[in-house]
């Protein structure tokens, strides 16, 4: 259930702004980066470009052997690359077993119809990221900042990918939430799942990811095992603030 | 040639008045006001019972119908808009039901039948092979000074500047301190005031009903969003591109004159829902 | 799809009630006119789902829908009219024209979004209404309309029975349609159309099959309400009024849930008629929009919904 995601030279510009340059890099399969750097870094926007959201200005993106960067986001989805974002966006009306339930869907209005929903997997979903039984008929107008997170979690996992993009997925947890949520990213990784995470919260990122990518300005400034980047000289001069010339 | 060019400028002039009404609504809110269209109508009527039924000097007529309109405005913003003001399906509902309890009103004091609007200043003038109706001047004549005066309103005084502020950016305003509801007051106020005179002429242009509203909106909500919203020159283009495609086409064939304006309008806003001239917005 | 007893029994009990009024007509207990009156209030239950299955869960609103009704009813009446094509064929042909003529044009304004959606759909209306009069008026009768168009049936309890059984299938079909996953995809699109995407669902898949069943309801009811009237006229028809009626009865009754929008039509057509002594005429807008207008901002979710409390309420189930 894994496979190799590739970025190749990705440039993404706005305007007159860059907020991609010359981005490459690869997550192997099995295997889980770190992608760090400071706000406004274009973290995000390679996720975007990556699902679709954002076309790139130029560049390839692969899943496997197969080029990715033409087709549409639920196309993307059924190769098997997801995401979940930084801000949660649940469907605030509807229970968390049917926000799965709409992860789980397959994209073919005919098996919508005529066949049922699968609640035995939308309750495994559920309990898998933590939530309680009694929350499966919950909306998500109930829940918390933490629950969101993990309902965005289920939703992701619930589309059955090979290949896991996550934005921020410890913003604003309790502490016991972002356990659960690593003890689930490390129940993922042994069963090989491939993951890219954005993080701001290191510490908790750090026992998830196998190596790092730093990246500022939409330009990568270093790669490699997470002890190193982190002590890379541009790294620790982007954190601060003062860009590359520190 | 002659006459399609005045014409053209006759009806664009016209259009660019009746959009105007709409985008200050329609940039501030960011709402699409369907009851804008009962404005018009409102407008339309009640310079026919000021000036035609009680006899009263046409410009109090046009002035009283303004006025009206402008309390009109101010009532549906604070009763209706502001209390499912967010909700853009809500607002265009609400605003839809709002336009035909108005249009019924209509009806009832006044009748289902359409009536004939005695020109605001008679008279012919003859340019070349050219008629032109002194109404239909006079009509063009006042839309350009009141959209030069909203320009320069809108860009000069510090409510005009405000205006924009919260236009571009609402939550931005408010934290420099500027009165959110205050602006969106003044705003619906104009707007009324607009759509009233605006309803006044192109009443007298074509004619008095109480379906009269429905085509003008659709072409004065298009000529906004293809323009740009907020774009006073946007919208004053636009209106023009699409007063003389009219005139142009209804040369060639008068009936399909409305069938042409719809399909320009269907066409623009599924190939380009961004306008011509309207800034990208991020995300 | 998740179907319960009480499902089962409402349903039944609905269904055995509308089919037994005709036996009230008999017994004396109504009169005539009240069944000529239900036929009017089952042709509108019939476009009020039509604008539900399309507007009402996924927020993009349809001001256009008697452009699709419009097509269905034109079609079956220039083809039985002017074409000799018998009605068994004509009505299905209309049908399938709505739904290809509908998605042809209107595919395009999907990509659209909110405000501009309306906008185009009303367009398309306008331009219906432009169209017939110019194009073709041997076909279409113009500005005047079509008449002499064969009717179905004869008497109001045949007429009844035509439309209450048309009117129930669809509803139990759309009811259906609309409790499978499918259903509960049209409410997330309506919430968070940018999710749905990201939860690998075709968007443009999604509205266009919502659209086509909301063309196929509204073409079969244009239709069948042609050959009921006898004629039609593009001033009636293409009518911001009737645009409005349709919603309205969508939005008392209860949007997306698509027996509101049935118990709203009810609703709107007997208020009409207990009306009609004291308000005989144009009035009866006055009087729809002032209740559409506070039931609207007090309970926006409808009658369903209070009528859905107050059963939950009254069985102690929360």
């Amino acid at each position: 259930m894994s496979a190799r995601l590739q970025v190749s030279n990705l440039v993404k510009r706005f305007g007159g702004l860059t907020a991609t340059n010359d981005m490459s890099f690869t997550v192997e399969p099995g295997e889980s980066v770190g992608l760090i750097g400071p706000n406004g870094a274009g973290k995000t926007t390679i996720f975007s470009q990556i699902m679709g959201e954002h076309r790139q200005t130029s560049g390839q993106i692969h899943m496997g052997e197969q080029e990715i960067s033409a087709l549409s986001t639920p196309a993307r989805i059924r190769r098997g690359v997801s995401r979940t974002y930084q801000v949660p966006r649940p469907f605030p009306e509807i229970t968390v077993a049917e926000n799965i339930r709409v992860g789980l869907m397959p994209d073919s209005v005919w098996q919508m119809v005529t066949r049922g929903a699968d609640r035995d997997r939308e309750r495994e979903l559920a309990l898998a990221v933590g939530f309680a039984e009694a929350d499966l008929d919950r909306t998500p107008a109930e829940l918390s900042m933490g629950d969101l997170r993990k309902l965005e979690m289920a939703r992701t996992l619930a589309t059955d990918p090979k290949v896991m993009l996550l934005d921020e997925v410890f913003a604003g947890l309790t502490v016991g939430e972002i356990a659960t949520i690593s003890a689930l990213v490390q129940k993922l990784r042994d069963q090989g799942m491939t993951f890219l995470i954005v993080s701001h919260d290191l510490k908790a990122l750090e026992p998830l990811i196998d190596r790092a990518i730093a990246i500022d300005r939409g330009t990568k400034i270093a790669e490699g095992a997470y002890s190193e980047v982190i002590a890379d000289a541009g790294v620790r001069a982007s954190y601060l603030g003062g860009g590359g010339d520190a | 040639m002659l006459q399609i060019l005045i014409q053209g400028l006759l009806l664009s002039g016209l259009y660019a008045l009746i959009a105007m009404g709409f985008t200050l609504i329609f940039s501030v809110g960011r709402v699409l006001n369907l009851a804008y269209g009962a404005y018009l109508l409102i407008g339309g009527y009640a310079y026919f019972y000021f000036s035609q039924q009680l006899g009263l000097p046409k410009i109090a007529g046009v002035m009283l119908a303004g006025v009206l309109g402008c309390v009109l405005g101010l009532l549906k913003y604070q009763l209706l808009v502001k209390r499912v003001q967010g909700v853009h399906s809500a607002v265009e509902i609400a605003t839809l039901i709002l336009a035909v309890v108005l249009q019924s009103a209509v009806v009832l004091i006044f009748g289902d039948s359409s009536k004939i609007l005695l020109p605001i200043v008679p008279g012919v003038e003859r340019v070349a092979s050219a008629a032109i109706p002194y109404s239909n001047l006079v009509a063009t004549i006042i839309s350009w000074a009141i959209l030069i005066g909203l320009y320069f309103f809108v860009r000069l005084t510090h409510t005009g500047r405000a205006m924009q502020a919260v236009s571009m950016d609402a939550k931005g305003a408010a934290i420099s301190g500027i009165d959110a509801n205050r602006i969106n007051m003044i705003t619906w106020g104009i707007s009324g005031t607009l759509g009233a005179i605006g309803g006044v002429f192109f009443a007298s242009y074509t004619q008095l009903y109480p379906g009269m509203w429905v085509a003008p909106l659709i072409i004065a909500v298009a000529v906004v969003i293809v323009g740009g919203i907020g774009s006073i020159i946007g919208t004053l283009v636009v209106a023009h591109i699409v007063g003389f495609m009219e005139i142009i086409v209804s040369s060639w064939n008068p009936e399909l004159r409305g069938v042409f304006t719809m399909l320009l309008i269907i066409l623009v806003l599924v190939l380009r829902p961004r306008g011509l001239f309207g800034r990208e917005e991020i995300h | 799809m998740n179907l319960r007893w009480y499902h089962f029994a409402a349903w039944g009990a609905l269904i055995a009630a509308m089919l037994l009024m005709p036996r009230l007509v008999d017994l004396g207990l109504m009169g005539r006119g009240t069944l000529r009156t239900m036929i009017q209030a089952c042709y509108l239950a019939m476009f009020a789902i039509s604008w539900d299955v399309l507007s009402g869960r996924t927020g993009y609103i349809s001001f256009g829908h008697p452009f699709l009704i419009g097509i269905g009813a034109y079609g079956t009446a220039i083809l039985s009219k002017k074409f000799g094509v018998p009605v068994e064929l004509s009505i299905p042909l209309a049908v399938l024209i709505t739904m290809i003529g509908g998605l042809v044009v209107l595919l395009p304004a999907l990509r659209i979004k909110g405000s501009y959606f309306a906008l185009v759909t009303l367009a398309f209306m306008e331009l219906m209404y432009q169209l017939v009069q110019v194009i073709r008026p041997d076909l279409t009768g113009g500005t005047r309309g079509l008449s002499g168009i064969k009717t179905l049936t004869r008497g109001a309890e045949n007429g009844y029975m035509l439309a209450v059984s048309l009117m129930l299938a669809v509803a139990l079909g759309c009811w259906l349609l609309m409790r499978t996953r499918f259903g509960t995809a049209l409410w997330a699109l309506g919430q968070n159309e940018e999710a749905v995407s990201g939860s690998g669902l075709s968007t443009i898949r999604l509205k266009a099959m919502a659209f086509l069943v909301s063309a196929f309801v509204a073409g079969l009811a244009g239709a069948f309400l042609v050959h009921y009237n006898g004629s039609l006229a593009p001033r009636a028809m293409f009518d911001i009024n009737s645009v409005f009626t349709i919603i309205v009865a969508a939005l008392i009754g209860g949007a997306g849930t698509i027996l509101g929008p049935v118990l709203g039509a009810f609703f709107l057509t007997f208020l009409l008629e207990w009306l009609r002594p004291f308000l005989p005429g144009a009035e009866r807008f006055l009087v729809y929009g002032a209740v559409a207008l506070v039931l609207y901002m007090y309970q926006p979710k409808g009658i369903y919904a209070i009528i859905e409390g107050g059963l939950k309420r009254l069985w102690g189930r929360a």
